[in-house]
């Protein structure tokens, strides 16, 4: 995954991550662990936030499994409690914002989450911040073939066009999104908006030809992760066409070729007919040799 | 002693044609099968020690996986495939000496009959118990059977291989069912478990006219059935490896090449044959210098025949020197591969073409040892066939231990190819102690015809 | 609020995330192939309670945010079909492969092989005596006429429908007639007992995966399958510092190597991508581009090339 492989090495480099000393002097031999927050919003909707935790061992990052992090929205105290969640084997949780701290995060347009550990056996505890200010992002694509991304950000109450905020603009596709022209990224003007125009021609869409758009904001200091995305007509139409169930030589069993088939039991079954026949003849000898 | 005074009687008691009987008594004495004497234990003996090597062997590679094998990823197979291409080979005989021959109403072979169709048998047998200890995975051999992939070769193979089996074993019993009706008038030559083993397969046949004529009949069929079948079971091996890109291999020569290979190595298996049980089992009347005489220049023409096709393998693609193939033919014509590959060449084809040229090379000794060099040269060009093809694949050969760069057999797999060799002189020494080695009733009846 | 309350519910919505984050860190919440496709995921039906960037609280389908989260196994059958409108390429770039092998490490790790095996083999390779060398990475090519399948006898090395070539190792019956087949010699084969760490051995057999290995069966490059199925790239993809590998489908003509995403038409087309032995007529999967421009000698791949072929 791309924008994983970006949030992790983006998020080391930044180091949001503080060694906790106090426990490092006290159990010398537990590990270090680096908690990583970082914040996503899709088609701004329901935020959620990712959970990374690694640790350096002799000069590498090592992602840490199965730790427990608690998640607080500004402040730890219950009111502000965001979930409990446990790390997975490539050091990765992700927790949705609940409802229950609706009044907290109404209080203000930037928020901090807060990531600890408590420290187990093997590791001290530790602890990771991540700040972001309210921004919301848009996506128009105009008749022309362009695509426009606006970039808002709220300040009291208003949204605000912000300027200077780097933005991809690209094609969904599997693994990876495609950027609509050979630029990689985009920056918004002072209208908050950055704009490109689109040269994936004739790409290949779903069958009526739509193709997903998107524009994304990756790993931005201000913002965090955000991403919109809109559907045009603008792919080629296209039904995967493939060989898989024809009957060829390097099918399955039961999709052996026709002449094979024939050739393959008309000889078996006339050569095995003539030897079933002289079984049979066998048998008849046997019987006149009884009758005697 | 008993047998004189049978003798005797039968003097007294058929005086018009005492004489004929005679001969004809004499013959059957002659022909009976033997009871092992010291040097047939002491044979048997041998055989079942190199087998049980074998199948130590075999239990090791089955305990530990093919590992204990030389073979790796680049050469991944070894002598168990060119055994088994050795093994089919040598059965394709049964169809030239009994049906090529008896279809061509030529009665000088009737003496060779049944050594043919016993080689044959065991032969095939082996073939496939071979394959079966190449397999990775030989619990799953069924897999062959219920997953059956009409599209590969290898099932083909499968397929053509039982019916030749099938056929093979026909062709040795319908033949065989006047002379049991012999063995069981001489049930004190027998013994007792053998006595009635013949019972049980044969006492069915009274040679009455009308099963005579269905035997015949069937004969008859078989004989026609055989030879389209024989050559299915070696073109299709050849196949296995003309079916792939690799140099060597990516030839439309491969099936009659195989096939020319293979009459070569059956007809030299069968003098052999003829030679040890003409002294084993005294038979110089039977199986004549006559008879060597003619294989011999029966093994001429084979010989030339398969030189023939291997000039056409190899020169055509030495005169141009395909960049793939350049390393694998120079492997062969002056590399790693080159002694064995002369070794073959001239063992095996060259040296008998002169020696049988002339009339002496054609005596029996001559031709025997001739025989043996075919057979020999012949297993050693099966190697050739498998091995250097192997080792010269389209990309180099890289990133893997340095020992995946060469192959030579491990004891394990020379054991257990030994102990298949061993087990196929087995099955022919026990086939030949249960049944006459040469037809009997064919031998009376042809004598029968001449006295007329 | 009860907190002892909350925190079992967000432990439970925050369990369905845990596993399939990797897509949802792509900022989708649809399955990657159902998306691609162009339909929408199935409402489960179950709604939970979020609370929207505004301050909102809305009701999102349960399904919705199970971006891929456990997977259900996937059978027998379904390992033999693949994923239905893909198929799947690769682009080595030979121009940036400077034998680092860091992919081989990635590949070996990854599915468990042992020491001397290697699904990927960096050869170094000079047409002629006048021409570059240069390294040049193999997996498994993946051809759209296998030749491996055509000889198998009894389907355990199969086609899908996603043009990927897999083995069921608990069907191949270990004849190498496969390996003789194939003209890129990119299978090899579990001559002994494999030596598999306990946590590799306790897990399921799946031919996706590759893993366990099975003594006397054969193994070969599977184009990650498992990691495909997720949405993920391949281990050497992601693996190799250079971005040589890309990967992707063809059917959305786009490959990418992590950092980089391509249109796979247009890389092909500007850079003169080949496959390899185009010949033989087995249409791989596997496209090469040509060794130009390189800003590093073929030497320095040397040093790395001896750890195996001294």
């Amino acid at each position: 995954m791309k924008p994983l492989n970006k949030i992790c090495i983006g998020l080391l480099s930044i180091i949001l991550i503080f060694p906790y000393f106090e426990a490092f002097s006290q159990a010398a031999e537990k590990g270090d662990l680096n908690v990583a927050v970082s914040y996503f919003i899709t088609n701004n909707k329901v935020p959620y936030l990712q959970v990374k935790v690694n640790t350096k061992v002799k000069g590498k990052f090592i992602n840490v499994g199965d730790i427990p992090v608690k998640l607080f929205l500004d402040k730890d105290s219950t009111g502000t409690f965001i979930g409990n969640v446990t790390t997975n084997e490539k050091g990765e949780a992700s927790a949705y914002i609940p409802t229950s701290v609706k009044a907290e995060w109404a209080t203000s347009i930037k928020h901090t989450f807060l990531a600890t550990f408590d420290g187990n056996k093997k590791y001290g505890p530790a602890k990771g911040d991540l700040t972001v200010a309210r921004a919301k992002i848009l996506i128009d694509a105009g008749s022309d073939k362009t695509v426009t991304a606006s970039v808002f950000e709220l300040k009291d109450t208003t949204w605000t066009p912000v300027k200077g905020v780097e933005v991809i603009l690209a094609v969904r596709r599997m693994d990876s999104d495609l950027p609509i022209n050979e630029t990689p990224t985009f920056t918004t003007d002072s209208t908050g908006k950055a704009s490109g125009d689109f040269k994936r021609d004739s790409i290949p869409g779903d069958s009526k030809g739509n193709i997903t758009l998107v524009a994304k904001i990756v790993d931005n200091d201000q913002y965090g992760n955000l991403l919109i995305e809109k559907t045009m007509p603008w792919g080629a139409k296209f039904v995967p066409v493939n060989n898989f169930n024809e009957r060829s030589l390097f099918a399955t069993r039961n999709k052996a070729p026709v002449w094979i088939l024939i050739i393959a039991y008309s000889i078996a079954i006339s050569v095995w007919s003539v030897l079933i026949m002289l079984v049979f003849n066998l048998l008849r000898i046997r019987k006149l040799g009884r009758e005697v | 002693m008993e047998n004189s005074t049978i003798k005797e009687k039968i003097v007294k008691d058929m005086l018009p044609t005492d004489a004929a009987a005679i001969r004809e008594e004499k013959i059957i004495q002659d022909l009976l099968p033997q009871r092992f004497g010291k040097w047939g234990y002491i044979w048997v003996g041998i055989l079942v020690a190199i087998c049980l090597v074998g199948m130590f062997a075999y239990y090791r590679q089955l305990r530990y996986g093919l590992a204990v094998t030389s073979m790796r990823d680049y050469a991944s197979w070894g002598i168990y495939i060119s055994n088994f291409v050795f093994f089919v080979a040598i059965s394709l005989v049964g169809s030239l000496i009994t049906a090529v021959f008896r279809l061509a109403g030529v009665h000088w072979s009737t003496p060779l009959t049944r050594i043919a169709e016993v080689i044959a048998v065991a032969a095939i047998i082996f073939a496939s118990i071979i394959i079966i200890v190449d397999m990775g995975s030989p619990e799953r051999f069924y897999f062959l059977v219920i997953y059956g992939r009409v599209q590969s070769p290898i099932i083909w193979d499968v397929i053509v291989i039982t019916t030749y089996f099938f056929i093979s074993i026909l062709l040795l019993y319908y033949p065989l069912l006047p002379d049991i009706k012999i063995l069981l008038r001489y049930k004190e030559n027998a013994g007792k478990r053998l006595y009635k083993f013949y019972g049980f397969i044969g006492s069915f046949w009274k040679g009455t006219h009308k099963q005579y004529l269905l035997s015949k009949k069937a004969i008859n069929v078989l004989c026609i059935t055989i030879i389209p079948v024989a050559f299915s079971i070696h073109t299709v091996t050849s196949w296995l490896f003309a079916t792939t890109y690799r140099p060597g291999w990516d030839s439309t020569n491969f099936g009659a090449y195989f096939i020319a290979g293979a009459f070569l190595v059956g007809a030299g298996a069968v003098v052999v044959a003829m030679y040890v049980f003409r002294k084993a089992d005294h038979l110089e009347k039977y199986i004549t210098e006559d008879h060597f005489e003619k294989m011999g220049r029966i093994l001429v023409l084979l010989a030339l025949l398969y030189l023939y096709f291997n000039v056409n393998e190899f020169l055509t693609p030495y005169f141009k020197m395909k960049e793939s193939e350049r390393a694998y033919l120079n492997g062969l014509f002056t590399g790693d591969f080159a002694p064995v590959f002369w070794f073959a060449i001239l063992v095996g084809m060259i040296f008998p073409i002169i020696i049988l040229l002339f009339k002496k090379g054609r005596k029996p000794l001559p031709v025997f040892i001739v025989g043996i060099m075919v057979v020999v040269g012949a297993w050693f060009k099966r190697y050739l066939i498998v091995t250097p093809t192997l080792l010269h694949p389209f990309l180099p050969m890289h990133d893997v231990p340095a020992n995946y760069h060469h192959y030579f057999p491990s004891w394990e797999e020379w054991a257990i190819t030994m102990g298949s060799l061993a087990g196929v002189c087995l099955v022919i020494t026990v086939l030949t102690r249960i049944f006459p080695i040469i037809p009997i009733q064919e031998t009376l009846n042809e004598q029968h015809e001449t006295a007329k | 609020m009860n907190q002892e309350n909350n925190s079992r519910r967000d432990f439970l919505l925050t369990g369905l995330m845990a596993a399939g984050i990797g897509v949802a860190a792509g900022c989708t919440t649809k399955s990657p192939f159902e998306d691609a496709a162009g339909s929408e995921v199935k409402a489960s039906g179950k709604k939970v309670k979020l609370l929207s960037v505004d301050g909102e609280v809305i009701e999102v389908d349960e399904a919705f945010l199970k971006p891929v989260p456990h997977m259900p196994p996937v059978t027998k059958s379904e390992e033999r079909i693949g994923i239905p409108g893909k198929k799947f390429v690769m682009v080595i770039d030979l121009s940036r492969c400077k034998n680092l092998k860091k992919c081989q490490a990635a590949c070996n790790h990854a599915h468990d092989l042992n020491p001397g095996e290697n699904w990927i083999k960096v050869d170094p390779m000079q047409a002629g005596p006048h021409t570059a060398p240069y390294w040049e990475p193999t997996t498994c090519m993946h051809c759209d006429e296998p030749p491996c399948v055509k000889v198998c006898p009894v389907d355990a090395t199969f086609k899908r429908e996603d043009g990927i070539v897999l083995i069921d190792s608990d069907r191949c019956i270990g004849c190498r007639f496969c390996m003789a087949a194939c003209p890129y010699s990119t299978r090899v084969f579990n001559w002994g007992e494999p030596e598999l760490s306990p946590e590799v051995a306790a897990q399921p057999y799946s031919s996706e995966t590759s893993i366990p290995q099975k003594k006397g069966t054969v193994g070969k490059c599977d184009f990650c399958a498992d990691m495909t199925r997720m949405g993920m790239l391949p281990h050497c993809v992601s693996a190799c510092p250079n971005g040589v590998f890309a990967y992707g489908d063809l059917n959305e003509d786009s490959v990418t190597n992590g950092t980089e995403t391509f249109r796979f038409s247009d890389l092909i087309k500007d850079k003169a991508g080949y496959r390899l032995l185009e010949d033989l007529g087995t249409k791989p999967s596997v496209y090469y581009l040509p060794p130009v421009s390189r800003n590093f000698p073929f030497e320095s791949g040397l040093e790395n090339d001896k750890t195996q072929n001294s």
